[in-house]
């Protein structure tokens, strides 16, 4: 067993050297077994779930072509690049390389700030260069989009285990606007230890070419907090109840940003108050409908009136 | 510092080189030695790097002024713009490769110093109530880290563009964190993973293997780290294209004559831009070095494009 994993061990070294030795005579054929390269950082995925190779894995992590007949392709990740579609299954794309580092930027933040500077510390801790930064834009976009679309992530699930929980007969439904206040509560507590530097992640999410992306993430996020509170509407109730909630998260976030009490206490009032405002817009809506015909048809009465006592309706 | 970190080739290196060496020579038939390109002529490779040689060490004094003459100044603005795009942080360690007259490495240095000072004026603005021992001993530790421990090696191939760049250090104040080393692209003088930046600044079109200057590149790099490439590069624009090769064959020997005495090095430049591979055709052969991420920006509408890679 071990002689012949020596033998495959040396078989791969010399195809490796041939391989990287290839230079006047290659042509463009090889062009998409470039993506399997020798590469110092993305990691083969399967590193975390086998454990026992983890050893001989870490010495030929840069031996991909001839490593892929051993190893049969580990399943459930695959990665995907855009660099020739026969990336191996086994290994990260660099966009979950970008997200990884992106992640362990957030920790930064709350002393650099959204910047280049907060993802060139997080690359530094994954081993990295400061200078892969460089990957990313440098006001801190996408550190600030990737964190966005984390929490609306933590959220979805959150939102699902709880539905689950009522399914399962272990918790009582609550009513919409209870649902709708504590939705947004836990979305808006996530920001909370980002929270002094979060004003400057609101304004860059501001910036025209960050808009269409901070506007997806919102909607979508307004989207599954409606979904799990049980919104079936096929009219235009759909886009009321969206934009409501819209405006109530967005003017929440605000108070949130410039609240200095304990726990942010009035920031949840403030969203309780809203919440039960919109609930009372239903009712409000036909209210006014209902005064309005009064109304029309008081003015039509006294017109008539006054026309009588003008002599105008006489019929001679 | 790093001038003593000369490493030993490895036999793997060596090997390597062998084997392409044999085989290109092999593939070329039993010339004296592979052929190349020099300007519109074709040459031997160990001819071509001689030439390149003697064409550096005569426009070496005056390789300064000829730039401005010959880009109008605009040959500033590029490396600007190739400094901004690389947004180096105090503490990153750069390699310029054929820097010569130091241009890039002189922007760097200005760079990172006003990045470290942004960076302290921000601690500062967070000591709000220090006590006076704290204070005093902020001050005593930031005194000596101006760069943050950022560091430039300027390397060339050339004697003389290397005496030009020590001389114009030394007359505009470029001391610390700055070192001058003499060295092959196509065989650099370093360990591996060794640098957080790579830098070329139109130099990589005079290197007579590039793939080989490519591979050093991508070995003495980081994992993480960044190769950019300033490089002249191919006009796409008809019209722009034809007005520029009138300027180019027209005007740009006649100024080297005027104010270089050297009509030839400059002729040799013009004829050698026209030969550097395209945009694309050198992104892909960054891709086969090795490097992910590869992009380039095209500056002046394809004038010059900077080329940018990671070592993932």
């Amino acid at each position: 067993m071990a002689a012949a994993v020596a033998a495959a061990r040396s078989l791969r070294r010399a195809g490796w050297r041939l391989w990287r030795g290839r230079a006047v005579v290659r042509c463009q054929l090889y062009q998409p077994q470039r993506a399997l390269q020798a590469s110092a950082v993305l990691r083969r995925v399967s590193d975390e779930q086998k454990e026992p190779l983890a050893s001989s894995q870490q010495q030929f992590d840069s031996h991909p072509a001839d490593h892929q007949p051993e190893k049969k392709p580990q399943g459930p990740r695959p990665s995907y690049t855009g660099q020739g579609g026969q990336e191996s299954e086994d290994y990260e794309s660099e966009e979950q390389l970008q997200h990884r580092i992106l992640t362990a930027a957030l920790e930064f933040v709350p002393q650099h700030g959204w910047t280049a500077e907060a993802i060139a510390e997080g690359a530094k801790t994954l081993g990295l260069s400061v200078a892969a930064a460089g990957m990313f834009h440098s006001d801190g976009s996408e550190l600030i989009l990737h964190f966005v679309s984390q929490c609306n992530t933590k959220l979805s699930e959150l939102l699902e285990q709880e539905q689950k929980l009522v399914q399962l007969g272990k918790a009582e439904k609550k009513p919409t606007d209870q649902f709708l206040r504590d939705a947004v509560e836990a979305r808006l507590r996530m920001l909370i230890p980002y929270i002094e530097k979060w004003p400057q992640a609101l304004s860059i999410l501001l910036l025209p070419h960050n808009i269409p992306s901070s506007l997806n993430l919102l909607t979508s996020m307004i989207d599954d907090i409606w979904q799990y509170a049980g919104d079936q509407s096929t009219d235009f109730n759909w886009y009321t109840r969206r934009a409501v909630l819209t405006g109530i998260y967005n003017t929440t976030e605000l108070v949130m940003m410039q609240d200095s009490s304990p726990d942010f206490e009035d920031t949840w009032r403030f969203l309780e108050n809203r919440v039960a405002d919109a609930m009372n817009m239903g009712n409000t809506a036909n209210q006014v409908q209902s005064t309005g015909e009064a109304v029309v048809q008081g003015l039509m009465g006294a017109a008539v009136t006054i026309r009588n006592l003008a002599g105008l309706n006489q019929r001679r | 510092m790093a001038a003593a970190a000369l490493c030993p080739y490895r036999a793997l290196l060596a090997r390597r080189r062998g084997a392409l060496r044999a085989l290109s020579g092999s593939v070329r038939g039993l010339a004296a030695g592979p052929e190349t390109h020099f300007g519109f002529q074709t040459v031997t490779e160990a001819e071509r790097r001689e030439k390149i040689y003697h064409v550096f060490e005569s426009v070496a004094k005056k390789y300064d002024v000829m730039n401005d003459s010959m880009t109008l100044g605009i040959h500033r603005l590029w490396k600007d713009i190739l400094l901004h795009k690389m947004n180096p942080s105090p503490g990153t360690l750069l390699l310029d490769v054929a820097g010569g007259t130091g241009d890039i490495a002189f922007r760097f240095i200005n760079y990172v110093r006003s990045a470290r000072e942004r960076q302290l004026q921000q601690k500062l603005k967070h000591h709000q109530n220090l006590s006076w021992q704290e204070i005093s001993e902020s001050y005593q530790e930031d005194k000596f880290k101006s760069l943050g421990d950022s560091q430039v090696v300027v390397c060339d191939i050339n004697k003389e563009m290397l005496k030009v760049g020590k001389q114009k250090a030394q007359h505009l104040g470029y001391s610390e964190g700055l070192s001058w080393v003499l060295g092959d692209a196509e065989e650099l003088p370093f360990d591996d993973d060794k640098f957080d930046v790579y830098t070329i600044a139109f130099g990589i079109r005079n290197v007579t293997r590039i793939d080989l200057a490519l591979q050093e590149a991508y070995r003495v790099l980081k994992p993480g780290g960044r190769f950019l490439c300033l490089e002249f590069s191919h006009v796409s624009n008809p019209l722009l294209s034809r007005l520029y090769d009138l300027y180019s064959f027209q005007v740009i020997p006649v100024l080297g004559e005027v104010i270089a005495g050297d009509w030839k090095s400059y002729q040799y430049l013009v004829e050698s831009i026209r030969r550097f591979p395209p945009q694309e055709e050198l992104k892909a052969m960054i891709e086969d070095a090795g490097f992910f991420k590869v992009d380039y920006q095209n500056l002046n509408s394809g004038i010059v494009a900077i080329h940018s890679g990671f070592k993932l």
